[in-house]
């Protein structure tokens, strides 16, 4: 077991503005899984997600990574599983506007003792061309490749996803989500995808369907669609 | 594998090369020029503290109407003293100034020679280099002196170490460097002149130098009654009383105070401007620090990773700094002392005071301020970053703004309100440019103030300080002191219609809480005097108007006073300011003065009179304050003072341009992304300036106008502390409003040019691009 979730709970605001955005929520992901948190906006996806990173913290229940509780991390353990065990796409790049791409691969490659090959994810980017340019240099898609490149350059158990074609059109979104299946295929990482795209759910090996910060419904896929195959 | 992030290092730069040039400015102007000045000061002073043992300057001098038999010198001789021969001629020249002329001295107050060559012949002079300076004189130039119908043929330019500071007379207020020099000739020349014009001046040094002036005081005073029982004793002027050597140091270190001010308002400056720089760095980067943080870089990563360039730029601003401190803006410095005072040749020394005022400090706050800036910002979670919600405030409701407001004013009105933090920093940084344009600005101006107003608040057109020639009282025989004294008293008398008597005193103040102790002088006032409109009785006690100024008294203030050297104490109870901004002074009936004095009531020690006495002896005359003399004082004070001023002045000004055009760069970025939105939203260039720019711009000037009070208010306080660590004596703290004036236009030209260039840069920014920025 990868991943295991126990009696999550959320909540933001006091007073009238006091709103629950987990709760309750228990859930358990093996290694190599690929998960797709599935649900509309304020249905507590992404606070989900993030607490997962250990970028955001529960009002309580448990959180165990490989055994090992997040609940009892400082923020320099936190820091350092991060570090060791996590990669992070966001919906916005969020790339260093000043070094190439192959040098924001190379920021998340710092990061490992043992990364991954950067000529190799940059051809399985499909950046090879674009190597040498700095982000302004490129599409919205590409950015979001190079993106992706600098999570997984450093191999990490897990790879967070939050929103990763919430920015992008329907060809290169569909090209993006190939290239995290394609990740999760070669290297192995579970991969935990927040989207509220009710199609990306059919590639996905796990579904969880959040409203209203309660998991409404968690079902395996028993036939997966690749992602090129998707239509919405 | 190295840290990727270095590869931004120069890329950084290189994209903020106008941030980090006015960084590089900033610091390096700041470091170079008080560093600058501090080196120069104390080589200057290095170079006059080891002139006394390099060129054996007296120990204190005194002359005599005849030359001293070998009996007579050695008679003082036995008395703990070593007495040589440094007789001088003055003669008049054809270009209007009196020269002091000495034959070379070989044993004491040795000549330092700083261009050209010592004299060796008939007709060769070697004259001090600051008077020519002041009169266009150089090596190979000749001088005519109608009184000998002779030429000289300047061959060097020297400087005296006696004569550091060119006083004519140690009795004069202030000296004229100008009008008055000392040169040196060969034996041969100085032999040629008539006895009858010769001066008898002998220097002496001790066998065993006192330890301090106290103690100076009491061996030189007996060395003085040695001597005037032997000898007609004209003048005696020991070492530390000796205007022409001590004034120099003194003023030097008065300087001082100047450039530590300077100095204060500068490191706050810097702390404010890193500050400033670090928090708009990180939010510019949030969302790409919070995503690094997110990935698991540590908050140690991050902050060395951002304190990198600054610290790269600051350290290199330092070097740099200080090599232009230690080479151009020492030599400016020096220029401005040799402009000022006749100081012998100097080498540049290491100072530590400097390098760790103007060095370190500024380094170690540049590391605090943007360690704790970003350790406070970086600890925040990497998702309020990736939000680039840095406030750590919970989002308060919108303010209301009426609908009836048109539209385009509530956008402005909400532009306003969304950058109100930035305004607010905005307006900080503007009132620190201020402090520092008005500490520049304003000092000249009141310096010329002082000048024009100088000479009208003189007590009468003509004030004589009488003096009894050293050795006419014999101090230890009160009888044959009070006849001496009668026989004075045809000699100090007038008969001057417009003279009216007076009795003048010089006591010190006690320096209490380490303030600087300085003379003051009290006037015995005649009654029914024409010159001083006041009545006075037994108890009253005026001070001048800027003695009450300066230490802040009042009428029932009481104030101390002190004999110099001696543990004598006077109190006084003021009970009225007197109209009189010409010096730090007390004023009392001439009964009054006598009476604590212990004078005969009779007894006076000077003339106030409207028009020129004649008839007195010029040996008598201690001093005379008139117009002239005034303007003498005010004239050196604009030359020893004036000079620093402007250097302070040009400095300030180019830090001021600098501080503004990095704040307004920095608040006008702040909204690039929003202007480049609206400008895809398809508004026009004009529509954004009325936008953006106009909200920034009344901020600006608002900001100038409300920061003019305040800074008036603080400034003031600032001088006066300042002026009184400076100066003896009082300038009247007047603020010239043309300046303020000034202040404003250049300021809106600063901000004007800042925000054209940054509107121009918009300008640039193609739409797709600024909506990838946005993204």
């Amino acid at each position: 077991m990868q991943l295991e979730l126990t009696n999550i709970r959320k909540s933001f605001g006091e007073g009238d503005s006091h709103i629950e955005v987990l709760k309750d929520i228990n859930l358990t992901v093996e290694k190599g899984e690929f998960v797709v948190l599935l649900g509309p906006s304020g249905s507590g996806k992404s606070t989900l997600l993030n607490i997962i990173g250990g970028i955001d913290s529960a009002d309580s229940g448990r959180i165990t990574i490989r055994d090992k509780s997040m609940s009892d991390m400082n923020e320099k353990m936190l820091t350092k599983y991060r570090r060791e065990h996590l990669g992070y796409i966001f919906q916005m790049y969020n790339l260093i506007p000043n070094l190439t791409v192959r040098e924001n691969i190379e920021v998340g490659a710092y990061l490992s003792k043992a990364p991954l090959d950067i000529d190799d994810i940059i051809e399985t980017l499909g950046l090879k061309k674009h190597q040498n340019k700095i982000p302004s240099q490129l599409s919205g898609g590409q950015q979001q490749r190079c993106a992706i490149g600098r999570a997984i350059v450093k191999n990490p158990d897990i790879l967070l996803c939050d929103e990763p074609t919430g920015a992008l059109d329907y060809n290169t979104s569909k090209e993006i989500l190939a290239l995290i299946e394609e990740v999760n295929r070669k290297y192995g990482n579970t991969v935990i995808m927040v989207t509220h795209n009710d199609a990306i759910k059919n590639m996905a090996d796990l579904v969880i369907k959040l409203r209203d910060g309660v998991i409404r419904k968690s079902y395996r896929n028993e036939q997966k669609i690749k992602a090129r195959d998707l239509d919405w | 594998m190295k840290n990727p992030l270095n590869k931004r290092l120069l890329r950084d730069l290189k994209g903020d090369a106008g941030k980090y040039a006015v960084i590089f400015l900033l610091l390096v102007l700041s470091i170079g020029f008080v560093s600058g000045f501090l080196v120069a000061g104390s080589s200057m002073i290095k170079a006059y503290d080891d002139s006394f043992e390099k060129y054996s300057i007296e120990d204190g001098n005194f002359r005599t109407a005849q030359l001293l038999t070998k009996a007579q010198k050695e008679h003082i001789e036995k008395h703990g003293v070593e007495v040589f021969s440094n007789y001088y001629v003055e003669r008049e020249f054809d270009n209007g100034t009196t020269l002091r002329i000495y034959a070379d001295r070989k044993e004491v107050d040795k000549v330092c020679l700083m261009e050209g060559s010592i004299p060796t012949k008939k007709g060769d002079i070697a004259i001090d280099r600051m008077y020519a300076d002041n009169n266009a004189l150089s090596v190979g130039d000749v001088l005519f002196c109608e009184a000998d119908e002779q030429e000289y043929l300047i061959t060097g330019l020297v400087a005296l170490p006696d004569y550091s500071a060119l006083f004519y007379s140690n009795n004069d207020m202030m000296f004229d460097a100008s009008a008055f020099g000392v040169a040196v000739v060969c034996d041969e020349q100085f032999l040629d002149y008539s006895e009858s014009s010769y001066f008898y001046n002998y220097a002496w040094k001790y066998d065993n130098k006192p330890a301090g002036e106290d103690e100076e005081k009491e061996v030189s005073d007996e060395l003085c009654e040695v001597i005037s029982g032997i000898a007609d004793l004209e003048n005696f002027i020991p070492g530390y009383l000796n205007q022409a050597i001590t004034f120099t140091g003194e003023d030097i270190i008065g300087d001082k105070a100047m450039m530590e001010v300077l100095l204060y308002i500068i490191i706050v400056i810097i702390a404010f401007v890193f500050g400033v720089t670090i928090n708009n760095t990180i939010h510019k980067e949030s969302s790409v620090i919070g995503t690094l943080r997110a990935m698991g870089y540590t908050i140690n990563e991050m902050i060395l990773h951002y304190m990198s360039m600054p610290l790269i730029v600051t350290l290199f601003s330092a070097v740099t700094g200080n090599i232009l401190g230690y080479t151009c803006f020492k030599n400016v410095c020096v220029d401005m002392y040799y402009g000022s005072y006749s100081l012998p040749t100097y080498i540049t020394i290491w100072n530590g005071e400097a390098f760790i005022k103007t060095t370190l400090i500024p380094v170690a706050i540049m590391i605090t301020v943007t360690f704790f800036i970003l350790r406070s910002k970086l600890s925040l979670s990497p998702l309020l970053l990736i939000r680039r919600d840095l406030g750590g405030k919970k989002k308060t409701k919108a303010v209301r703004l009426s609908h009836r407001i048109g539209f385009f004013r509530r956008f402005t009105i909400r532009i306003l309100i969304q950058n109100k933090s930035s305004y607010i920093t905005l307006f900080t940084g503007i009132v620190f440019a201020n402090v520092l344009l008005f500490f520049g600005m304003m000092l000249p101006p009141l310096l010329i103030h002082y000048q024009d107003i100088v000479t009208d608040t003189m007590l009468a057109r003509y004030t004589y300080l009488l003096q009894i020639p050293a050795g006419a009282v014999d101090s230890d025989d009160m009888l044959s002191a009070a006849f001496s004294y009668t026989v004075l008293q045809k000699d100090i008398n007038t008969n001057n219609p417009d003279a009216e008597k007076f009795s003048a005193y010089s006591l010190k103040t006690t320096g209490a809480g380490g303030e600087r102790v300085e003379e003051v002088t009290l006037y015995g006032i005649s009654d029914n005097s024409r010159y001083i409109d006041a009545s006075f009785n037994e108890k009253t006690v005026l001070i001048s108007s800027s003695y009450a100024d300066k230490y802040g008294l009042g009428k029932g203030d009481v104030i101390t006073l002190k004999e110099p050297y001696e543990d004598t104490y006077y109190g006084f109870k003021v009970t009225g300011v007197y109209d009189y901004d010409g010096g730090i002074a007390v004023f009392m009936s001439r009964s009054h003065l006598n009476k604590i004095l212990g004078y005969d009531e009779d007894f006076f020690g000077g003339f106030f009179s409207d028009s020129k006495i004649t008839d007195i002896k010029s040996k008598y005359i201690g001093t005379v304050v008139d117009e002239e003399s005034l303007t003498r004082v005010s004239r050196q004070l604009m030359i020893s003072m004036g000079n620093l001023m402007y250097l302070v002045d040009g400095f300030s000004v180019i830090l001021f341009v600098v501080l503004i055009y990095l704040l307004s760069k920095l608040i006008i970025e702040r909204n690039a992304g929003s202007i480049s939105m609206v400008k895809i939203l398809g508004y026009s260039k004009r529509e954004i300036a009325r936008l953006y720019i106009i909200p920034t711009t009344i901020v600006v000037v608002a900001s100038f106008i409300i920061s003019y009070p305040l800074i008036t208010a603080v400034m003031v306080r600032v001088f006066r502390i300042m002026l009184k660590k400076m100066m003896s004596g009082w300038m009247i703290i007047w603020l010239d409003p043309k300046v303020y004036g000034k202040m404003f236009v250049l300021g809106i030209l600063s901000y004007s040019v800042v925000a054209a260039l940054e509107y121009l840069r918009i300008g640039r920014i193609p739409m797709g691009e600024a909506l990838k920025d946005m993204e």
